[in-house]
């Protein structure tokens, strides 16, 4: 049976007729996966004509290397078959009919645990992704606040980081063309008001937080702090529970429309992008993404590598 | 009559294969959108007659199957220098060569041959590598895949697996009687293929020894499967397993001194590990589903193999230390059969998709999913010793045939065998010299 070394005659003689009535080659194609039902009939002891055939035609248990195609289907076309195959001993004996009624339910058990096993596996795992990921968040919202908490608020805003030389002087964004509203100057209490509803935000008291952001607006409508005000609540929208999304993109698109010069732009766009591929408008969200990437691309913003991940990631 | 002119067919195509056996055939059917442009001068043979291999034919096939060089034909060669006096850079220039790699091939003693080589940048008009190679006649060819390593090591920063073999199962279709089943090495190249084993029983699942210099496959030739291993060099074997039921899937440790494979001689089909120098068996998993396919990540410690206990084909990761088993893979309803790199990072299986089998890619360390392939029924992925390549079994119409692609998906080549079905590729690690 086994030829070693150069059988050519035999080989090519095999060749041969094998190309000669190639066509036919198809039908007879072994195939390559594990006959399951099979081993789980000798994993069983069943008796089934399953199991005599695996040592009459290896074809069909053939071992191992693959999964194989054509598997796929496999748990359903089991499930199906399997309480056929078992049930059909059922007329012989009592007793007999006892065991395979044992049998299936042992089967029909191990299947319900295999894709139960799986959903706890698939939810586990979205577990793990949603903590990652809403750790991601927290911590990038923790950055920005530090970023803001870090001095006075003069120095540390991103107001102040982008174009401003001095404390004092107008806190002009540093791209000018738009002709847009411009952030005045702070106004008296302005800043404590401002730094009031950040402090609730520190504190992860996000309620309070939009509260105050909202009534900060109110009082402070053309302040220098208002560009800012904007961009929180829409962060704040969020992530309060449950989130407006809705009221979040307004308020990005506020800031959007009333300061499109802001140093926050660049971010206010990553976080609309975010927001409309979360509402299923994966065209629209990429506009978002790649203006944050065209517009702002040579800036040192944060939210140009953001939106290149986001890209990577989701498209 | 009839049966007459059926044996007249049969010679007839007995005579067309006798020098094309089971050779497999390159094709390139995607490249690089810029590949370098590099001119592979024929190398001078400095010896009696002709030389016994055209050398840089060999090289200039290497370098253009890897999708990133555009070797120059040999008919726009406006010089063919073989020393570097007889290099003038302008007749490179001129005909947009980035790279030049010239060489001389001489016989000394009996049967040794040696190869030197020297590679020109043309733009910066200097020698950036040169060498040679020396070894058996009859190993030209494998002298020339060296050079090709050398070169492509020098010009892309990764080392080159030209050096390399493979080894495939190829199925030659008998309809009324039993098919003609053949365990296969070649070279990297497809060429000089050797029949290690022939077999009326299905052959499946060869392995490669850390080393090169074992293989391990299952063979049905007792009427049953059993794990075979074999010495490359002396043809050496020894049955390693054969217990009831399925004994497959054999895959070599790191360190080479034990093997993964699965058996269901317990009951069904679990993962075990065989001690090869005490033959002692392990069981490391233990689950009434299906555990199979397993495969070494590179640093040894622990295995990955495919398990249906969630439900459906999945790959999972099992510790040898701790025991702890972890899924891997979470993207679409059936993956199975992973191979990783040597990196430990990218894992590549067989990936369901659409309603198709295909090659995929999964970064280990972002979890993130490509999809390599574009072909249907996809099987038996295997990476290049260098990580770059990943050899394929898929379909070309009713027929297996090998393909192949880069990691990064853009350089795909077929490997379609003259004859008969092609699969189970398994490529070699680097060959010690």
């Amino acid at each position: 049976m086994l030829l070693f070394g150069k059988a050519f005659t035999r080989t090519l003689l095999a060749n041969g007729l094998a190309l000669a009535v190639g066509p036919f080659c198809v039908l007879v194609q072994a195939q390559d996966y594990i006959d399951v039902e099979a081993e789980r009939a000798a994993a069983d002891g069943r008796p089934a004509s399953a199991a005599s055939s695996q040592a009459a035609q290896p074809a069909q248990a053939y071992p191992v290397t693959s999964y194989g195609i054509g598997t796929a289907a496999r748990p359903e076309q089991s499930a199906s078959t399997a309480p056929a195959t078992t049930v059909a001993p059922a007329p012989v004996a009592a007793s007999g009919n006892n065991a395979g009624q044992l049998v299936l339910q042992v089967q029909q058990l191990q299947q319900e645990v295999m894709r139960l096993n799986g959903i706890v596996e698939e939810q586990a795992h979205e577990l793990r992704t949603l903590k990652s990921q809403s750790l991601e968040r927290y911590l990038d919202i923790d950055r920005r606040l530090s970023l803001l908490a870090g001095g006075s608020v003069d120095e540390a805003s991103p107001l102040a980081t982008e174009g401003a030389t001095a404390p004092g002087s107008a806190l002009a964004p540093a791209a000018s063309s738009a002709p847009a509203a411009q952030p005045g100057a702070a106004q008296p209490g302005e800043s404590a008001a401002y730094q009031a509803a950040y402090g609730l935000v520190r504190e992860q008291k996000f309620d309070q937080a939009v509260s105050a952001f909202q009534q900060f607006l109110r009082d402070y409508p053309a302040g220098r702090f208002t560009p800012n005000a904007h961009y929180w609540l829409g962060e704040l929208y969020l992530v309060t529970t449950p989130p407006d999304v809705e009221a979040a993109r307004q308020s990005f698109m506020l800031l959007l429309d009333l300061y499109p010069a802001d140093s926050k732009v660049p971010d206010a766009l990553f976080k609309l992008g975010k927001i409309q591929y979360t509402k299923g408008n994966r065209d629209r969200a990429r506009e978002f993404l790649d203006r944050v990437i065209n517009e702002y691309g040579s800036s040192n913003s944060a939210a140009v590598k953001l939106a290149q991940d986001f890209i990577n990631d989701n498209y | 009559m009839k049966h007459l002119t059926a044996v007249l067919v049969a010679t007839v195509f007995v005579l067309a294969t006798i020098s094309a056996r089971a050779e497999l055939v390159i094709e390139i059917t995607q490249g690089m959108d810029n590949p370098t442009a590099i001119a592979v001068v024929p190398f001078a043979w400095q010896g009696n007659g002709t030389a016994p291999e055209d050398v840089a034919q060999v090289i200039d096939n290497d370098l253009a199957r890897s999708g990133q060089f555009d070797p120059v034909g040999r008919g726009d060669m406006l010089a063919r220098p073989s020393t570097q006096q007889e290099v003038f850079y302008r007749d490179w220039r001129a005909i947009n060569t980035e790279y030049v790699l010239i060489g001389r091939a001489s016989v000394t003693g009996q049967v040794q041959m040696r190869i030197e080589y020297e590679l020109f940048d043309v733009n910066r008009q200097a020698r950036v590598l040169s060498g040679y190679e020396e070894g058996h006649v009859n190993d030209a060819r494998m002298l020339a895949h060296r050079v090709a390593d050398e070169v492509y090591e020098t010009l892309t920063g990764i080392p080159g697996a030209f050096a390399t073999r493979l080894l495939y199962v190829s199925v030659t279709r008998n309809p009324g009687g039993k098919d003609f089943y053949r365990l296969t090495l070649s070279d990297s190249d497809g060429a000089r293929p050797i029949v290690l084993l022939e077999s009326r029983e299905p052959i499946m699942a060869p392995s490669w020894s850390p080393d090169g210099k074992h293989i391990a496959y299952v063979s049905f030739e007792t009427s049953r499967p059993a794990i075979y291993r074999q010495e490359l060099a002396t043809g050496a074997r020894v049955q390693l397993t054969n217990f009831r039921g399925l004994n497959g899937a054999p895959a070599w440790s790191p360190d080479g001194n034990s093997m993964a494979m699965v058996l269901s001689k317990d009951g069904n089909p679990d993962i075990y590990l065989m001690d090869l120098r005490t033959r002692e068996l392990t069981q490391l998993t233990r689950h009434y589903a299906i555990d199979t396919e397993p495969t070494w990540m590179p640093d040894g410690r622990s295995i990955l193999f495919t398990s249906d206990r969630g439900g459906r084909p999945q790959i999972y990761r099992y510790d040898l230390r701790s025991g702890a088993t972890e899924r891997l893979t979470y993207e679409g309803s059936y993956n199975a059969r992973a191979r990783v790199a040597q990196d430990g990072r990218n894992l590549v299986m067989v990936h369901q998709a659409g309603g198709q089998f295909h090659i995929a890619l999964q970064d280990l360390v972002t979890n993130r999913l490509q999809i390599l392939t574009s072909t249907d029924l996809d099987e038996s992925p295997s990476i290049a010793p260098n990580g770059s390549m990943v050899l394929y079994g898929t379909k070309s119409g009713d027929r297996g045939i090998l393909a192949a692609v880069s990691v990064d998906g853009g350089v795909k080549f077929r490997l379609p065998a003259r004859e008969g079905d092609v699969r189970e590729p398994a490529w070699s690690p680097y060959m010690n010299r």
